[in-house]
């Protein structure tokens, strides 16, 4: 997939293709169980991540968790779930289509995050996620490298969220 | 070189010459200057008029405070760029900058407003209260516009502002607030220790009090050459950030600081693109203060002549910029630091013509270096009159003995340099709430309890002298360190010929003429004399905020930073109490005047606010419809085709959807997806109907109520299984019902197995609704049979509706066989497209909001926040039938009970038909039951909804209604604007297919 991409010297801003995405609610007791529905062991505090392949968790709430895959694993995840469902209970819910994807890279990133994002951004460790807010939008952010982020954000609120990262990452060019 | 250019003095760069226009003159300067310094270096003292008597007046500060030269300034020469009260000390010139002064008529050097000044016993305190009070109908005609011309300084700008504002977030451990000797002390201990570290300073560059004070040394070097070197130091370590031109706005809960950055004011060539000004909101773990002290006019006859000015900004504009602001000066202080402006004033080439201190002794040291440098000095003097009306040409002044004022006699001058003392600045730190402390000593304010993670030091806690600031800044900058777990090395400064020195503050000085006449001056900007403040005693006011009120002092946009304490000693000494007694005025953000393109940042044009828009609505907007807002949403509101107004495209769109098919975008409804074993539990208890009994594959009207027993929210909620319900709500509602979901989730049943996700955005929805939606939807849909027997109305079913995954509801919000296709809002508008191509068999017809308001009315389906207002109960709005009667308990369901709430007399949801039924109530029009009572008129409810139906050929209205269940076919009456009133009879609210035979499409 050809993603418009919106590229500066210290940054670029890319709508990212879709995956398969999942918001999962399960007491962490019975994690294991969700871990091996997965096919990824889960993460167990919250902002840490884990990955392997194409498959992600990041661990957002103390019974929440975000799951990716690829798009066309969607129905066998919903269907390994449901299997389990009867004896350890849990939501499973596919939200593949609540979000959009961003790409943020480059040198600037930190500095055009920090534009809508009230947090400490150096503090969101490699390979973490958090919930936050991005200029009046909740987002998840997810950081992929030390200047590589992910913003996942509600598709209504994509265009603003959007337009104001281009504006920034524009401002950014001038370096006052 | 200009006149009063001093060669060999300042730091501003003599080898850039600026040229700038002021008034459309053109006067040069150096790149360096400010406005002021650069106007003063051409011997114009004289900046603009005063707020109320239109006094001629002139620069009085070198720094942020000024309150007389404020300036109208046009950036950048274009069109939007012009901005008024520009404080000429604050602004820097550059090639093209154009000033103007303001509040003159015609020229500056001759006002005819300043006829007001000639008027001035009649503008006493509270002369707007006294003079404008009666015959009130004169208040809108005559006394606002004459007050709003009156008021005001400069003009406000009429082109809207092109230029771009910015803002970012920013954390750090240590934010230093000014970077005077004790900021930089501070700065380098934290910096040094390894903390990350932001200091800000308002102005230009960085120095502060150093900038102003070139004859100290520290460690041995000259202190310009140890203010490069500490900056050069500041800029190699890569945990600390140095912000020039940046304001520390507000002081805000939990560290939280707003920072204005003015990055591009001063230049002549902004490059493209570039932001005005930067907000930064910092979170800083700790904060210092180094914001410095704010020297105290002199309160006297004539004090705002121009040529006077603090003598403390004459010794920055000497040594700063290179300019002397007279050649002939008087020193009139109360402090030793005014002496040593005079030195230096002295050792520049002026002649001194005298100091005045009103105090009887000072030390033989500053005696021996004033007659050293043949300046005559007075002691125990008062000042009681200036001569020169555009500038002074000499002050009047006369011996105190035994507290008598003696004779005057004239010293004639060019500039009067006055220090009355000097004042902590404390506006952020009480910005934080922190209490203060009275120094009962030096009679001055200093911070007392502490209620964020904040540190002051130097000047601003009322310490003295450049070697105190250094180890006060480093004590501090140790302290932050501390408190975030860390270490730091104590430095120690080594300072040379420091010019320490004390002083006192006083009242209005005593005059020898009638104090009733003087026109002594305590707030500049607001034009409040020593009377004026005296008056407002005389006349009852005894707490400082109601003289600030009544007087307007310390209420212009200097926030009282010169006036506050001399306003404070006079009415102190007017009661009879002590200062601490009658109290300080609050200081409040933003710390000097703020843009609101500042606070604005980026929030303007199509990005003012979120405009959510649903995966549909660019073919809404492609086929012409026009929007509505609903909650943060843009929704479809009606598709008018060429030449129809709104109420014809909604006549077209009714009639089309009850005669053969609608189509209508639905995704914006919330959607909360309850899953878990205890589901049908948490339903139960949440919603007052009752789930137990509802089927897997059918769906139910769910009714939510507040504790209180209120309607809060309504949608139509689908069994998906056993332990899965598919939740709707209102629009406006989604986020509250999740959060009040989730609320007595975590609080009130922990121990339920069940769990909530919004899937508001994952699906889009589109809802098909008319006799022919079941021969549309028909060929699309795989997996089940949606004939009537299979697929009864309420139904909900997993299935594929044009080869999407979907969630097909069968349900109506019009009355007739409808149906609600959910699909991932990927293929929402695919979707729609392929409807709207096989729909063309049947005349399909998209409608919008006001087509579904108007279908649902008909059928008298309330809509929640429309036809309830948040103290409407399940019986008022007449479906009480939504309450599951035998649930032990729901949210509200003890509240229904209560006295109030069974009484008969509440208002109650009916219809209204008018009696002519061509006439369309006003929505929210009140309703009296006799329109012939007497006025004011017993009101006893008002028309929540009302529209002309073109189904019925008349219109339709529902309302609340006193006892309205009990007042059916009786005629009440609506007043309208034009003083009629309308007949209409109560009925009930469905109006049209009472029976719902239109529902039963086969």
């Amino acid at each position: 997939m050809n993603a418009p991409v919106t590229s500066f010297d210290t940054v670029s801003v890319t709508v990212l293709p879709s995956v398969a995405r999942f918001n999962l609610r399960i007491a962490p007791a019975d994690l294991s169980v969700a871990s091996a529905a997965f096919g990824l062991t889960l993460p167990t505090k919250i902002g840490q991540g884990a990955q392997s392949g194409d498959r992600a968790a990041y661990c957002i709430g103390p019974d929440e968790w975000l799951l990716h895959a690829a798009e066309a694993d969607q129905q066998a995840i919903v269907s390994a779930f449901a299997a389990v469902r009867a004896d350890t209970a849990h939501s499973l819910v596919v939200i593949s289509d609540r979000e959009m994807t961003i790409g943020i890279d480059g040198p600037d990133a930190l500095a055009l995050l920090s534009v809508g994002c009230p947090i400490d951004l150096s503090r969101l460790p490699i390979g973490g996620a958090k919930r936050t807010v991005f200029d009046y939008a909740q987002v998840m952010l997810i950081r992929d490298a030390e200047d590589a982020f992910r913003v996942e954000v509600w598709r209504s609120y994509f265009p603003h969220v959007h337009g104001l990262l281009e504006i920034a990452a524009r401002e950014l060019t001038v370096g006052l | 070189m200009t006149e009063y250019r001093v060669e060999g003095r300042g730091r501003v760069n003599r080898a850039k010459p600026v040229k700038f226009t002021f008034d459309d003159k053109t006067y040069e300067g150096f790149e360096g200057d400010t406005v002021a310094s650069a106007l003063l270096a051409n011997g114009e003292h004289l900046m603009g008029r005063s707020f109320k008597y239109h006094r001629p007046r002139g620069v009085v500060t070198a720094s942020s405070e000024e309150p007389n030269a404020l300036i109208g300034t046009t950036r950048g020469g274009g069109k939007g760029r012009f901005e008024p009260n520009t404080r000429a000390t604050m602004q820097e010139i550059y090639a093209g900058l154009k000033t103007e002064s303001q509040n003159k008529w015609p020229s500056l050097k001759f006002d005819l407003g300043a006829i007001n000044d000639r008027l001035y016993m009649l503008f006493s305190a509270g002369f707007y209260y006294k003079t404008f009070m009666w015959p009130r109908s004169f208040w809108d005609s005559v006394y606002e516009p004459f007050i709003r011309k009156a008021a005001g300084l400069g003009k406000a700008p009429t082109e809207v502002d092109p230029d771009h504002y910015a803002s970012r977030y920013l954390h750090c451990d240590v934010l230093v607030v000014g970077s005077g000797p004790s900021g930089i002390a501070a700065a380098l201990t934290a910096g040094r220790a390894g903390s990350k570290v932001v200091l800000v300073d308002e102005n230009s560059e960085m120095g502060g009090t150093l900038l102003s004070e070139p004859s100290v040394s520290i460690d041995g070097q000259p202190a310009w050459e140890w203010l490069e070197g500490a900056m050069a130091e500041l800029d190699r370590m890569p945990n600390v950030t140095r912000m020039t031109r940046t304001t520390a706005m507000g002081y805000y809960h939990q560290n939280m600081i707003g920072l204005v950055q003015k990055l591009t004011d001063h230049m002549a060539d902004v490059p493209e693109g570039a932001p005005r000004e930067r907000m930064w909101r910092v979170r800083a773990k700790e904060v210092v203060l180094a914001q410095g002290a704010i020297e105290r006019p002199m309160v006297f006859d004539g004090n705002d002549t121009p040529g006077i000015m603090m003598a403390g900004a004459a010794q920055t504009f000497l040594n700063r910029f290179g300019v002397l602001v007279g050649k002939k000066p008087v020193v009139l202080t109360s402090h030793d630091s005014a002496w040593y402006s005079a030195f230096d004033m002295a050792d520049a080439g002026a002649k001194v013509v005298a100091i005045v201190d009103t105090r009887e002794t000072v030390s033989q040291a500053l005696l021996d270096e004033a007659n050293a440098r043949g300046i005559k000095t007075y002691l125990s003097y008062t000042a009681t009159g200036t001569k020169g009306r555009l500038r002074v040409s000499a002050l009047r002044v006369n011996p105190v003995r035994n507290g008598k004022v003696g004779s005057a006699h004239l010293l004639f001058c060019d500039a009067v340099l006055v220090c009355g003392g000097w004042t902590p600045s404390l506006h952020l730190f009480s910005h934080t709430k922190g209490s203060l402390h009275w120094d009962e000593e030096a009679k001055v304010y200093l911070p007392g309890h502490k209620t964020e993670d904040v540190h002051i030091a130097g000047a601003g806690r009322g310490l003295w002298g450049i070697a105190a600031a250094l180890e006060d800044g480093t004590k501090a900058g140790t302290d932050a360190v501390k408190s975030l777990g860390g270490n730091a090395g104590v430095a120690t400064y080594e300072v040379a010929d420091d010019r320490t020195g004390t002083g006192i503050t006083q009242k209005e000085l005593p005059t020898d003429r009638s104090a009733g006449k003087a026109k002594a001056f305590v707030d500049f900007q607001n034009d409040v004399t020593a009377k004026d403040i005296r008056l407002a005693v005389r006349e009852g006011m005894k707490s400082i905020e109601h003289v600030k009120r009544y007087t307007t002092n310390g209420m212009a946009t200097d926030q009282g930073k010169l006036s506050n304490m001399n306003g404070l000693t006079i009415a102190s000494d007017a009661l009879g109490k002590e200062a601490p007694q009658v109290g300080l005025t609050t200081f409040r953000p933003p710390y000097t005047p703020t843009t609101f393109g500042a606070f604005a940042g980026y929030h303007k044009g199509k990005h003012f606010e979120v405009t959510r828009k649903t995966p549909i609505d660019s073919w809404a907007e492609e086929h012409g419809a026009e929007f509505e807002p609903v909650a943060l949403w843009r929704r479809a509101w009606y598709f008018p085709m060429a030449g129809e107004d709104m109420h014809k495209a909604v006549a077209r769109e009714c009639k089309a959807t009850r005669e053969s098919l609608g189509i209508f975008d639905a995704s914006t409804l919330g959607k909360i997806e309850v899953s878990g074993p205890d589901a049908t539990e948490f339903m139960n208890r949440m919603y007052t109907n009752p789930w137990t009994k509802l089927g897997v594959g059918r769906a139910r009207y769910g009714l939510l109520l507040g504790e209180e027993g209120f309607i809060r929210d309504d949608g139509v909620i689908g069994r998906m299984r056993d332990d899965l319900f598919h939740v709707t709500t209102t629009t406006g509602g989604a986020a509250r019902v999740l959060n009040m979901m989730e609320d007595y989730l975590q609080t009130e049943w922990p121990d339920l197995k069940v769990w909530l996700t919004s899937t508001t955005e994952e699906w889009a929805t589109i809802a098909l609704n008319g006799p022919n939606a079941r021969k549309v939807l028909a060929p699309f849909v795989e997996g089940i049979d949606i004939s009537d027997e299979a697929f009864p109305h309420m139904s909900v079913r997993e299935c594929t509706v044009a080869g999407f995954p979907s969630r097909l509801f069968r349900i109506s919000f019009t009355g007739e066989l409808g149906f609600e296709i959910n699909v991932p809002a990927r293929h929402g508008k695919e979707l729609w497209e392929k409807l709207w191509a096989e729909g063309q068999k049947y005349d399909i017809c998209p409608y919008g909001t006001e087509t579904m308001h108007v279908l649902r009315a008909e059928k008298g389906f309330i809509i929640v926040g429309q036809d309830t207002d948040g103290t409407v109960t399940p019986q008022d709005a007449g479906i009480g039938w939504a309450i599951g009667k035998k649930k032990p308990d729901f949210v509200g369901k003890r509240s229904l009970d209560r006295p109030d709430i069974v009484a008969p007399n509440r208002k109650q949801l009916v219809g209204l038909l008018t009696e002519d039924p061509k006439t369309v109530l006003t929505e929210g029009a009140q309703i009296v039951a006799d329109p012939k009572q007497a006025k004011p008129m017993k009101m006893i409810g008002h028309v929540t909804s009302s529209y002309w139906s073109e189904s019925l050929g008349r219109s339709i209205a529902m309302a609340v209604v006193e006892g309205g269940f009990d007042r059916m076919d009786d005629t009440l009456h609506i007043p309208t604007e034009n003083g009629d009133a309308v007949p209409a009879k109560v009925t009930s609210t469905v109006f049209y297919d009472p029976a719902g035979d239109r529902l039963k499409v086969e």
